[in-house]
C-alpha cells in the first residue's frame, strides 16, 4: 500500500483540479478562437496571416500566379469583418515559411504576436499551373481547420478559387459561407433609363440582365433564383416584368391601376406587390396565373415594400397610415398588424432577416438616410451605417449576417456590405456606374 | 264658254308640242367630212388625257385642301395642347395634397379639357430626390391621383386620363437644393395619342 503524506495528497488534488481547469480552459479558449458566432452580440477578430506563397518542391519558385492568387484571397478575407489580416511583418521572424503544413510551421512565434490563424499556399506541377494547395491552420491547438487543393486551375479562375476558398474558411469558422455563394441583382443607371444586372458581391460574374429601355426597379428574386420580378415603367405605363433566368425573357405583366410598386416573392412562390386598382398603393398577392389573388394590406394612405422571412410567415411593409412611412409587421397567420417604428418621421426599404427576428431599413436622419436595424423581439433599436449622404435599400443576405445597401457617399450611389453588427461598409466592386437597389439570392 | 276651252286645249297642245320638239333637239355627232380615223383617234385620246389631267388637278388641290386642313387642326390640337399641358402643379414634401393654386390650374385644364373633348391626357407624377425609390413611386401615383380625381370631379370623363408615377426618376433640376426639390416634387401633363 501507498502511503501519501495529507499534504501531498491535497496537493496532489489540487495539481490535478489545477490541470482539469487549465484543460477545460484552454479548450474553451482554444475553442472559442477557432469559431466565430456571426449572430452572437459581440464580434470577436481573428488575427490571420498570409504566409508567402510556396512551390511544394523545395529550392522551385512558385509561379507568378501565387501572388494573384494571393491578392484575391486578401481581398476575399477582407470581405469577412470578423478577420484581421495581419501583416507577415509584423510577425516575428516574418512570413517565409519553411513548408506549408504544420511540421515546416513555427507556431509559437505567431502565438507569440497574437496571430490566430496562419494561411498557407503551396504551389505543385513544372509547367503551367500546377496544383494549388491552401491550408489554414489554428496557431493554438496548431490544427488544420481547413485545407483545399485545387488542380487543373487556369488563370483566368483564380477569382474563383479564392471565392471557393473563402467561402469554405467562413463555413468552417462561423457555420455559414453563404456570402461568397450568392448573387446580388441591382440596379443600373443608363443614362434617362435603367436596367437591372447581376454579379456576386465580390463583383464576379457582372452582367447585364435586362436591355429593356425605360426604368427598371426593385427587383426581387424567387427563392430558387429562377425568375426576377421587378417594377417597369416604359411609355406612360408601369409594368410587372419578370425574368425567367434560364431563358433571359422577360414578360412584362399589365395590372389593375395604375402603379405596380416594390415586387416580392413570397417564399411559397407567388408574388406580393403593391398596386391601386383601389385608388391607392394597396399590398396583394397575386395568383399563379399572376392575377390578383386577395390582398394582404390596405389603408387610406400608401402601403408598399413587403418583405418576408424564410418561413414566409411573418411579414414586414411600409404604411403612412399614421400620416408618415413607417415600418409595420404583419403576422401572415392571424393577419395581425403592429408598428415597428415610432423614431422618426420617415422610416423606408423593410427587410426582414432570414429568421425574421430582425428588420433593417433606412431612416431620414437630419444627415440624410441611414440604415437602421430593429430587434423585433426587445423593440430594440441600433444605428448600422453613418453615411455620409444616403444609406438606403438595405437587403439582408441568405446568411442573415450580412447586409447589402445603396450609398451616395462617394458622390455617386454605390453597393456596400454591411454586417447585421453593423460593420465597417465595404463597396460591392462592381466596376463604373450608378448601382442601386441590391436583392439577394442563394446561387443554386 | 265651250269655245274658251277649245282656245286653252290649243295652247296647250302648242306648248306641249313646242317643250317635245325643243328636247329631240339633239347636238348630231358625226365625224367631220374629210378627217381619218387615226386623227379622230388621236383627238380622242387628247381629250382623254386632258381629262385625265383636270381629274389629277382636282384630287391634287382635294389633297391639298384636306393636308391644310389637316395641318390646321394639329396646330389647332397643339395649342389646345399646350395650354392644357402648360402649367403644372406642385406639392409640398411628402404631400399629396391639391394647393388652392394647383386647384386654380386644374380648374383651367378642366374648362379646356371640356372644350375639347377630343384631347387625352396623361398625368405624370413626380416626387424630389431625397425620400427612397419605391415610397417616392407611391408618392408620385398619390400626386398624380390627385390631379386626376379632381378633373374627374370637375366633369371630365376618366376615360379620356392615364396616371403614371415616375417617382423621383425624372427630376426636371438634377441639383440638391430646395429650389430645384421644390420644383421637381410636381404633377405634369402631356397629350396622349390613345
Amino acid at each position: 500500500m501507498l502511503y501519501f503524506p495529507r499534504s501531498t495528497l491535497v496537493l496532489r488534488v489540487v495539481y490535478a483540479l489545477m490541470l482539469m481547469l487549465l484543460c477545460c480552459f484552454s479548450s474553451a479558449w482554444a475553442q472559442q478562437a477557432l469559431s466565430i458566432d456571426i449572430y452572437g452580440p459581440g464580434q470577436h477578430q481573428l488575427n490571420l496571416v498570409m504566409a508567402k506563397p510556396l512551390h511544394l518542391e523545395p529550392g522551385v519558385p512558385e509561379p507568378p500566379e501565387a501572388l494573384i492568387l494571393n491578392n484575391h484571397l486578401r481581398s476575399c478575407l477582407g470581405f469577412m469583418p470578423f478577420l484581421r489580416l495581419v501583416s507577415g511583418s509584423e510577425v516575428i521572424g516574418g512570413d517565409v515559411l519553411a513548408g506549408v503544413t504544420a511540421k515546416d510551421i513555427d507556431f509559437r512565434r505567431f502565438r507569440l504576436d497574437r496571430v490566430d490563424l496562419v494561411l498557407t499556399s503551396g504551389w505543385g506541377g513544372n509547367a503551367g499551373l500546377g496544383p494549388v494547395e491552401l491550408r489554414v491552420y489554428e496557431t493554438f491547438e496548431q490544427r488544420l481547420i481547413l485545407g483545399k487543393s485545387y488542380s487543373g486551375v487556369t488563370r483566368e479562375e483564380l477569382p474563383e478559387v479564392a471565392a471557393r476558398f473563402c467561402a469554405d474558411l467562413m463555413a468552417a469558422l462561423t457555420g455559414q459561407g453563404d456570402f461568397f455563394r450568392s448573387t446580388l441583382a441591382v440596379v443600373k443607371t443608363h443614362g434617362q433609363n435603367k436596367e437591372i444586372w447581376t454579379a456576386s458581391p465580390l463583383g464576379r460574374g457582372l452582367q447585364q440582365l435586362t436591355t429593356l429601355g425605360g426604368i427598371s426597379m426593385s427587383p426581387a428574386w424567387s427563392r430558387d433564383g429562377r425568375s426576377l420580378a421587378f417594377t417597369l415603367i416604359n411609355e406612360g405605363r408601369h409594368y410587372l416584368a419578370l425574368l425567367d433566368r434560364n431563358s433571359m425573357e422577360v414578360r412584362r405583366i399589365r395590372l389593375p391601376g395604375n402603379s405596380v410598386i416594390s415586387p416580392a416573392f413570397h417564399p411559397g412562390g407567388d408574388i406580393v406587390v403593391s398596386l391601386d386598382p383601389d385608388g391607392r398603393p394597396d399590398i396583394y398577392q397575386l395568383g399563379k396565373d399572376l392575377k390578383i389573388d386577395r390582398k394582404l394590406v390596405q389603408s387610406w394612405a400608401i402601403d408598399i415594400s413587403p418583405s418576408f422571412d424564410e418561413s414566409g410567415t411573418k411579414m414586414v411593409f411600409v404604411s403612412s397610415r399614421l400620416g408618415n412611412p413607417h415600418i409595420f409587421f404583419m403576422d401572415m397567420n392571424t393577419g395581425d398588424v403592429r408598428r415597428v417604428t415610432y423614431e422618426g418621421t420617415y422610416n423606408t426599404n423593410p427587410s426582414l432577416s432570414p429568421d425574421g427576428r430582425m428588420v433593417v431599413f433606412s431612416r431620414q436622419t437630419n444627415q440624410g438616410h441611414r440604415i437602421f436595424l430593429n430587434d423585433l423581439t426587445t423593440g430594440r433599436e441600433r444605428q448600422l451605417t453613418f453615411g455620409p449622404r444616403n444609406d438606403v435599400s438595405p437587403a439582408w443576405a441568405p446568411d442573415g449576417f450580412f447586409v447589402a445597401f445603396s450609398s451616395n457617399r462617394s458622390g455617386q450611389y454605390k453597393i456596400y456590405l454591411t454586417t447585421r453588427h453593423g460593420d465597417e461598409p465595404r463597396m460591392a466592386p462592381l466596376g463604373e456606374g450608378e448601382f442601386a437597389s441590391p436583392a439577394w439570392v442563394r446561387q443554386q | 264658254m265651250r269655245g274658251s276651252w277649245f282656245v286653252v286645249l290649243g295652247l296647250l297642245l302648242a306648248m306641249v308640242l313646242a317643250f317635245g320638239a325643243g328636247c329631240a333637239k339633239k347636238p348630231v355627232e358625226s365625224t367631220p367630212v374629210g378627217i381619218s380615223a387615226d386623227e379622230a383617234a388621236r383627238q380622242a385620246e387628247e381629250a382623254r388625257l386632258r381629262e385625265e389631267a383636270r381629274l389629277r388637278e382636282q384630287q391634287l388641290a382635294e389633297e391639298q385642301l384636306a393636308r391644310e386642313r389637316m395641318e390646321a387642326e394639329r396646330a389647332r390640337l397643339a395649342q389646345v395642347g399646350e395650354e392644357i399641358t402648360a402649367n403644372m402643379i406642385h406639392f409640398a414634401f411628402d404631400s399629396f395634397e391639391l394647393r388652392p393654386e394647383a386647384r386654380t390650374t386644374l380648374q383651367r385644364k378642366a374648362e379646356l379639357l371640356k372644350e375639347h373633348q377630343e384631347v387625352k391626357l396623361l398625368i405624370e407624377g413626380h416626387c424630389d430626390e431625397r425620400g427612397t425609390s419605391e415610397y417616392n413611386l407611391a408618392l408620385g401615383e398619390r400626386r398624380a391621383r390627385a390631379a386626376y380625381e379632381f378633373l374627374v370631379l370637375l366633369g371630365v370623363s376618366p376615360n379620356r386620363l392615364q396616371i403614371v408615377s415616375y417617382g423621383k426618376e425624372r427630376p426636371l433640376d438634377p441639383a440638391s437644393n430646395e429650389t430645384a426639390w421644390a420644383l421637381n416634387r410636381r404633377a405634369q401633363f402631356k397629350l396622349l395619342d390613345m
